[in-house]
């Protein structure tokens, strides 16, 4: 259910733990290929590097940059588990993810450069447009997606084992036998 | 060392005012300890600014002081209601914190105060626009309690127009614990400037604007500040709330899960944190450990970091939710320094004789205090992102198991080898009786207020 607007927040819509997190930039005349350059050079950093499933901020689902209407405008979108307002000064105070706000974000009108973290929250807040709509596929944090993939992994190694079947007999493991035929 | 270090680093960087800074933001509380709450409504502006004049003659500064009588003492806040009925010009009013304006009342639902904890349910006046003004005594004995309250008593003489609206009285009970048996209050940061050492050696001191308006926070800023400057700095943000225990429920459900008394206390353990004499279970995570509990050198040096996955103390524990200390360090979206809380509970109601397992009709519970710079960030970050929910550990179905506002959909995991034990369908050992937030301004401020000529 989406969380109600009020005077403190301006949450984005949420499924479950989740919420989307949407904003949206206008780039300074002139850089947009300083931009393209640094999102490129973002792409191949640990974390961005495709493959690498492992961004700075662990609640997280995914982030993408977009370039639209000719490259003058940027809009930053991602899924983040909890109220995302919640934990802006959290960002704001964080190492990594200043740096990175930094090497993209410099290239944005209203940017003024660290570390004016009043100037930079104000930019955020308002750079913010909640969704008009929201869905996921998958229930779950991203911590808990972990641990499922951690539980599939071993279960896959016990399905490999030649005594699996035998194993999997016993009264208790029959949620997991019933999975273990596909 | 550690300790030592910290200690120094506390006193020297920042020229905190500790002369306009009421004592009760900073002054530790004494054990043991008697105190006195007391709700006032101003009816009377003028009426109003005289008993805050009066008031100045006998609140202290957080100033350390030798004289013995000063170990007890008094602090006053108002609520956004009370700073109207004193005649604080609109735009000040305006200046204040969102949340602070909106009262504790309003935001119930998105502080987990519903059902039975809801405002509708609540003791009046508490949540109501009556409440204006709350003056709290703290003492470390019954003697020095009374001369603060009749001093404060002869602060309310004869001044129609300000209404004594409620009373609360709290001590410490003869165990030293809360009504569920626990030693509490062991954890506080450090506060840079502030001369006093924090509990935990690890933990570096935390910058004062985390809680007292006017000084750098740890964002590096300015925490937003009330206007007029003479109004805002100084001053600290209250969080008050009565917190009834069910404590023959919470008796009850330890004995049922568990299969003997030496069972129930880990269990106990493992949903606080803490044993019960407060020695924690990450120095201590076999067995209860009463020498290491009352050692103030002791009891509250550790970090989470050898314990991740939580099989000396679970991730969900109430101590550890409360304050995760290093547990998220790997993750990326906190940082725990701003989300630091002082602490200033205190306990009423007698307590439930020991071994009772039905409960007796009496009132019994925590007067939960707050002091801050950050209603939202800090105690409404706590409440809401840590302690009724478990996205952050990875289990968003459960709250904290003893103070979290359960209505038995959520659970409780402790880590354990071969097998972590899973408790589900936990009901609520807590209830809200009541809150209100304050601020609790400076003595100049104080000035300022009871000079008001609006």
């Amino acid at each position: 259910m989406p969380t109600s607007l009020t005077e403190t927040t301006r949450p984005g819509l949420s499924v479950g733990p989740t919420s989307e997190f949407s904003l949206f930039f206008h780039v300074k005349l002139g850089q947009e290929e300083g931009l393209r350059e640094a999102l490129r050079a973002l792409q191949d950093t640990p974390g961005y590097r495709p493959g690498d499933y492992g961004m700075a901020v662990a609640t997280i689902h995914e982030a993408r940059f977009v370039l639209f209407d000719n490259d003058t405008r940027l809009a930053f979108v991602t899924s983040f588990d909890g109220p995302w307002d919640a934990y802006m000064e959290d960002f704001f105070t964080s190492g990594p993810t200043l740096a990175l706000f930094d090497v993209i974000f410099r290239h944005v009108e209203g940017y003024e450069g660290l570390p004016d973290l009043a100037a930079l929250k104000a930019l955020i807040y308002g750079a913010q447009e909640t969704a008009a709509a929201y869905a996921r596929n998958y229930g779950g944090t991203v911590m808990e997606i972990r641990k499922q993939q951690r539980v599939n992994d071993a279960f896959q190694q016990v399905l490999d084992d030649p005594k699996a079947a035998e194993a999997l007999q016993h009264r208790a493991l029959k949620p997991l036998l019933d999975e273990a035929g596909a | 060392m550690a300790t030592m270090v910290d200690n120094l680093t506390a006193r020297q960087s920042i020229n905190l005012e500790l002369d306009d800074i009421q004592s009760g933001a900073l002054h530790e509380r004494p054990s043991p300890y008697v105190g006195t709450y007391l709700l006032l409504r101003i009816d009377n502006r003028a009426a109003g600014r005289e008993l805050v004049r009066r008031l100045l003659g006998i609140v202290d500064s957080a100033r350390p002081s030798t004289d013995s009588a000063r170990d007890a003492w008094i602090t006053v806040a108002f609520t956004y209601e009370g700073l109207k009925a004193l005649g604080v010009p609109q735009d000040s009013l305006d200046s204040f914190a969102p949340e602070f304006k909106q009262g504790m009342a309003a935001r119930a639902a998105e502080l987990g105060d519903v059902g039975e904890s809801s405002p509708a349910h609540w003791e009046k006046p508490l949540g109501t626009p009556d409440v204006h003004v709350a003056l709290a005594a703290l003492s470390p004995d019954s003697t020095r309690l009374e001369a603060t309250l009749a001093r404060a008593r002869r602060a309310l003489e004869e001044l129609a127009g300000v209404t004594l609206i409620w009373r609360q009285d709290c001590y410490q009970l003869p165990t030293g614990r809360t009504s569920f048996g626990f030693k509490d209050g062991i954890g506080q940061p450090a506060v840079e400037g502030s001369g006093i050492a924090g509990s935990n050696p690890n933990e570096a001191p935390i910058k004062a604007g985390e809680f007292i308006l006017g000084y750098p926070d740890e964002t590096a800023g300015l925490p937003p500040m009330p206007t007029p400057d003479v109004l805002g700095r100084n001053g600290t943000y209250i969080v008050f709330r009565k917190l009834h225990t069910r404590v023959a429920a919470y008796r009850r459900y330890l004995q049922a899960k568990a299969k003997d008394r030496e069972g129930a206390a880990l269990l106990g353990a493992k949903m606080v944190g803490r044993w019960q004499s407060g020695a924690p279970l990450v120095l201590s995570p076999d067995r209860d450990d009463p020498e290491l509990g009352a050692d103030p050198h002791r009891n509250n040096d550790f970090l989470y970091r050898d314990d991740l996955r939580g099989f000396k103390c679970p991730a969900g524990a109430h101590a550890r939710r409360a304050n995760p200390r290093d547990a998220l360090d790997n993750d990326g979206s906190v940082n725990v320094g701003l989300h630091r809380m002082i602490r200033r509970g205190t306990s009423y109601g007698p307590m439930l004789p020991e071994g009772v397992l039905e409960e007796d009709g009496v009132d019994r519970g925590i007067i939960f205090v707050f002091a801050g710079a950050h209603l939202k960030r800090q105690f409404e970050f706590v409440k809401t992102q840590w302690l009724n929910n478990g996205i952050f550990i990875g289990v968003p179905i459960d709250k904290d198991p003893l103070a979290g506002p359960n209505d038995g959909s959520g659970g409780f995991t402790v880590p354990e080898k071969p097998i972590r034990r899973r408790l589900r369908n936990l009901p609520a050992f807590v209830v809200t009786r009541g809150g209100e937030y304050g601020f609790a301004p400076g003595l100049r401020a104080l000035r300022w207020l009871a000079e008001l000529e609006t």
